[in-house]
C-alpha cells in the first residue's frame, strides 16, 4: 500500500471509529500515521496493537476497536452507517418496564413512628423536627424543616481542599511568599506568609427515586435537593424511576408546590414502579465525562426496591465509583429497625457506597455531614 | 514483527520484564516518537516497572515522581533552601557585601532544590527516564500544570529565568483509573492498558522472580491464581500477589497446595475482607480441584 493510501484508509478507520462514538482526535490520527512508519506493515497483530496504543483507546473501547479493525484493516470493510451503532446501543438498555409485583407493598412503614423520643417536652421544635420522620409532617412543619435544610445544605456543599494556597494570618508558614516580601524591607522578615487549605465548594449531583414506594419522602427529600440547588452553584438534579429525567432546571427553589407541579408533568410515571439499573446506566452512558470527576459526590436516594437488572445496576456503579469521589446512598426505609437490606437492586449496590444511611428524618440527613466535609 | 521491536521485546526479558508484543510495542512506539507512555491497568500488574525496566534498558538514571492529592509545584518542580539562604544572608550582614551580588549568590544554582521534574529535565548526562506515577491520585490542577512541562520541557524560575531541557527525558505516567485522565493529557501520550497476565505469562513471571519455586508447585499457583481472577471479588490479585503467596509457599516449605495451606495464607493474595470471606472453604476447594486437575 502507497504511503498515501494509507494515511487515507488510516482517515478512514478513525471515521469509523468516531461513528461508533469513540473520541479519536487528528492528533490521535498523526500519532498513529507516525506510528504505522515505524511497525511491520505486514504483521496485522503488530499493527493492530500499534493503532490501540497510538489512538489511545481506553480500556472499554478495546470492543468496538476490535470490531472496526477487522473490517477495515482486512480488505473487506463494510462500511456501517453511524446511526445503525447509536441503534445497537439503545436496544441494549432494553425498554421500560415497570415492575410491580407486590413485594414492594409487603415491605410495609410502620404505623407508630419509629422514633417517638422526639416528641417528650422540653425538646426544642428543632429537636422534634429532626427526630421526626417525613412521612408524617404538616405543612408548616415542612416550612420550618425546609429552613433547617438550607442550613444543612451550606455545609454539604463545601469541603475542604487538600492543597494549600496563600491565607491570611494562618495556617502554616509559606517560606516561598515571605521571603520574596522580606525583599521589601531589606531582607527582614516583618510578617510571615501563610499558606492554608482553602475550602472547596463540591460537586453534588442527587439522584432521586422517585416511585410509589418512595411517595412518603419525595416531597422532602426534594425539598433538600430545592436547598441544595439555591446554596451550591454545581448541583444537578436527577429524578429517575422507570426513566430518568434531569430535572435541574425545572426546579425553582423558593417555589416548592409549584415546582412539584411542574416536576410531576416533567417526570413521566411519577410515583410508578423503578428501574434503577437501567436508570443509573443511562446516567452513566450520558454524563460520566461532564458531570462526574473526583470532586463529585454522588447521593442516590432511593429504597433499592427494584427486581431484576442487578447486572446493570453492578456495572453502573462500578464505573460511578471509578469516577467519583464519593458515592453515598440514602434509604428512607433504613430508618425502621426492621427493615434488611435484602432488595436484590439494593445488595448490588452496596459494596460500591461509600455511605449507606438513613434519610426518613433530618438527624439521619446530618448525619451526612461526616460522610461530605 | 519489526527487528526492534523484537529486539526490545528480548531485551526486556533479559532484565526480568515478561513483555508481550503489545508491551514492547508501546515502549518502543513511545522511544521512537518521543512520546509519553501512560500506563494503566489493574493494581499490581507491573505498570511501575516498565518505567524500571526501560531505566535499566538505557542504562539511565530513574527519576520518580509519586503523585498524591493535594501535590504541588513546590514537591513537584522545586523550592528554595529558604534556610540556607537565610543563614548565607545572616553571615553576609557582617561582611557589608554589594546586595546586587548578593542576591546573585543566593538565588544562585546551589541554593536551589531540586524536585523530580526540574531534576528530569536538566540531567547532563543524557535522557533520564522520568516516572510519574498514580497520576491519578494528584488534582485535576496537576494535570494541566504536567501538560504544559510535557509539551515544552522548560520550566521558568522567575529568579534564574527560563531552563530548557537539555535532554527530553523519556517520561511514563501511570494510573490506577481511581479517576479518569483527562483527555488533554491522554492525547499527549501513547496509551497502553496492562491486563492481567495469562497462564503463560505469568508462569514464566513467576519463575524468573520467585527461583525456590518447583515447576508443579508454580503451574498449581498460576493456575489458582488465574482461576480466583475469575471469580466476583471487590480486588483481583495482581502478579504482585501472586508472587508474594509463592514467597510465602517456598518460605513455608510446601512443594504442593492444600486446603489448609490456601485458607491459611490466603491473605498474600487477598486484601479485602470482603473478598477473604467469600472464598471460604467450598470455594478454595473447587479452585484446587481445577489447580491441580491436569490438562
Amino acid at each position: 500500500m502507497s504511503a498515501h493510501g494509507l494515511v487515507a484508509q488510516l482517515a478512514r478507520f478513525a471515521g469509523a471509529l468516531r461513528g461508533a462514538g469513540v473520541r479519536v482526535g487528528l492528533s490521535d490520527e498523526i500519532d498513529a500515521a507516525a506510528a504505522l512508519k515505524l511497525v511491520d506493515l505486514l504483521d496485522r497483530a503488530e499493527v493492530h496493537r500499534a493503532l490501540r496504543i497510538a489512538f489511545k483507546l481506553p480500556r472499554d473501547a478495546w470492543d468496538t476497536f476490535d470490531r472496526l479493525f477487522e473490517e477495515y484493516w482486512d480488505g473487506r470493510r463494510a462500511p456501517r452507517h453511524p446511526a445503525l451503532e447509536h441503534a445497537l446501543q439503545r436496544e441494549r438498555r432494553g425498554p421500560p418496564q415497570w415492575r410491580w409485583d407486590g413485594e414492594r407493598v409487603r415491605l410495609e412503614l410502620p404505623d407508630e413512628p419509629p422514633h417517638s423520643e422526639g416528641e417528650q417536652p422540653g425538646y426544642s421544635p428543632e429537636a422534634v423536627l429532626r427526630r421526626k420522620p417525613f412521612d408524617q409532617f404538616s405543612a408548616s412543619e415542612l416550612a420550618a424543616m425546609e429552613r433547617l435544610m438550607a442550613r444543612l445544605a451550606r455545609k454539604l456543599a463545601t469541603r475542604r481542599s487538600r492543597r494549600l494556597v496563600p491565607a491570611p494570618a494562618r495556617g502554616m508558614v509559606d517560606l516561598r511568599r515571605s521571603f520574596r516580601r522580606a525583599l521589601a524591607s531589606d531582607g527582614d522578615f516583618l510578617k510571615l506568609a501563610r499558606r492554608a487549605r482553602p475550602l472547596e465548594e463540591a460537586n453534588l449531583v442527587v439522584l432521586y427515586d422517585t416511585s410509589g414506594s418512595m411517595d412518603a419522602y419525595t416531597r422532602v427529600l426534594l425539598a433538600f435537593a430545592f436547598a441544595l440547588r439555591r446554596v451550591m452553584k454545581r448541583v444537578e438534579i436527577f429524578a429517575f424511576n422507570t426513566t430518568l429525567v434531569r430535572v435541574t432546571g425545572m426546579i425553582a427553589p423558593a417555589k416548592i408546590p409549584q415546582s412539584l407541579t411542574r416536576l410531576a408533568a416533567g417526570v413521566p410515571d411519577w410515583s410508578g414502579g423503578t428501574r434503577i439499573g437501567g436508570c443509573l446506566s443511562e446516567f452513566v452512558n450520558l454524563y460520566k465525562g461532564t458531570m462526574i470527576d473526583r470532586s463529585t459526590t454522588i447521593v442516590c436516594m432511593s429504597d433499592g426496591l427494584d427486581h431484576g437488572e442487578a447486572d446493570l445496576l453492578v456495572g453502573s456503579m462500578r464505573e460511578l465509583r471509578a469516577r467519583a469521589g464519593k458515592i453515598i446512598w440514602l434509604n428512607p426505609l433504613l430508618g425502621d429497625s426492621r427493615y434488611r437490606p435484602e432488595a436484590a437492586g439494593m445488595r448490588a449496590a452496596l459494596p460500591f457506597v461509600d455511605h449507606f444511611g438513613a434519610a426518613h428524618n433530618l438527624a439521619s440527613l446530618e448525619g451526612l455531614l461526616r460522610f461530605v466535609g | 514483527m519489526n527487528e526492534e521491536i523484537r529486539s526490545m521485546q528480548a531485551e526486556m526479558e533479559r532484565l526480568g520484564y515478561i513483555a508481550e508484543p503489545a508491551i514492547a510495542t508501546a515502549v518502543y512506539l513511545a522511544k521512537e516518537m518521543q512520546k509519553p507512555l501512560l500506563v494503566e491497568g489493574e493494581a499490581g500488574v507491573g505498570k511501575t516497572e516498565i518505567a524500571k525496566v526501560l531505566a535499566r534498558l538505557l542504562s539511565t538514571e530513574l527519576i520518580r515522581l509519586q503523585c498524591y492529592e493535594g501535590l504541588d509545584t513546590n514537591t513537584a518542580l522545586y523550592e528554595w533552601n529558604y534556610q540556607r539562604q537565610l543563614l548565607r544572608l545572616r553571615i553576609a550582614e557582617r561582611e557589608a557585601r554589594d546586595p546586587a551580588e548578593l542576591e546573585d549568590l543566593i538565588f544562585g544554582r546551589e541554593y536551589l532544590l531540586e524536585r523530580p521534574l526540574l531534576r528530569a529535565i536538566t540531567r547532563r548526562e543524557g535522557p533520564a527516564v522520568l516516572l510519574i506515577d498514580e497520576i491519578d491520585r494528584a488534582d485535576e490542577g496537576f494535570e494541566a500544570f504536567l501538560l504544559e512541562v510535557l509539551s515544552d520541557f522548560q520550566i521558568t524560575i522567575p529568579e534564574l529565568g527560563t531552563i530548557r531541557a537539555e535532554h527530553v527525558p523519556r517520561v511514563v505516567l501511570t494510573s490506577n483509573r481511581s479517576r479518569e485522565i483527562g483527555d488533554a493529557l491522554r492525547r499527549r501520550c501513547l496509551y497502553l492498558y496492562i491486563e492481567h497476565p495469562g497462564f503463560e505469562k505469568e508462569l514464566r513471571i513467576l519463575r524468573g522472580k520467585v527461583p525456590g519455586v518447583n515447576e508443579q508447585l508454580a503451574q498449581s499457583i498460576t493456575r489458582f491464581v488465574q482461576r480466583l481472577r475469575a471469580r466476583e471479588l471487590r480486588k483481583l490479585p495482581g502478579v504482585a500477589e501472586t508472587l508474594d503467596w509463592a514467597q510465602a509457599l517456598v518460605r513455608l516449605h510446601r512443594d504442593a497446595l492444600d486446603a489448609e495451606t490456601v485458607s491459611a495464607t490466603l491473605g498474600c493474595l487477598l486484601k479485602d475482607e470482603h473478598d477473604i470471606k467469600a472464598t471460604g472453604g467450598e470455594a478454595v476447594e473447587e479452585l484446587l480441584a481445577y489447580a491441580s486437575a491436569r490438562d
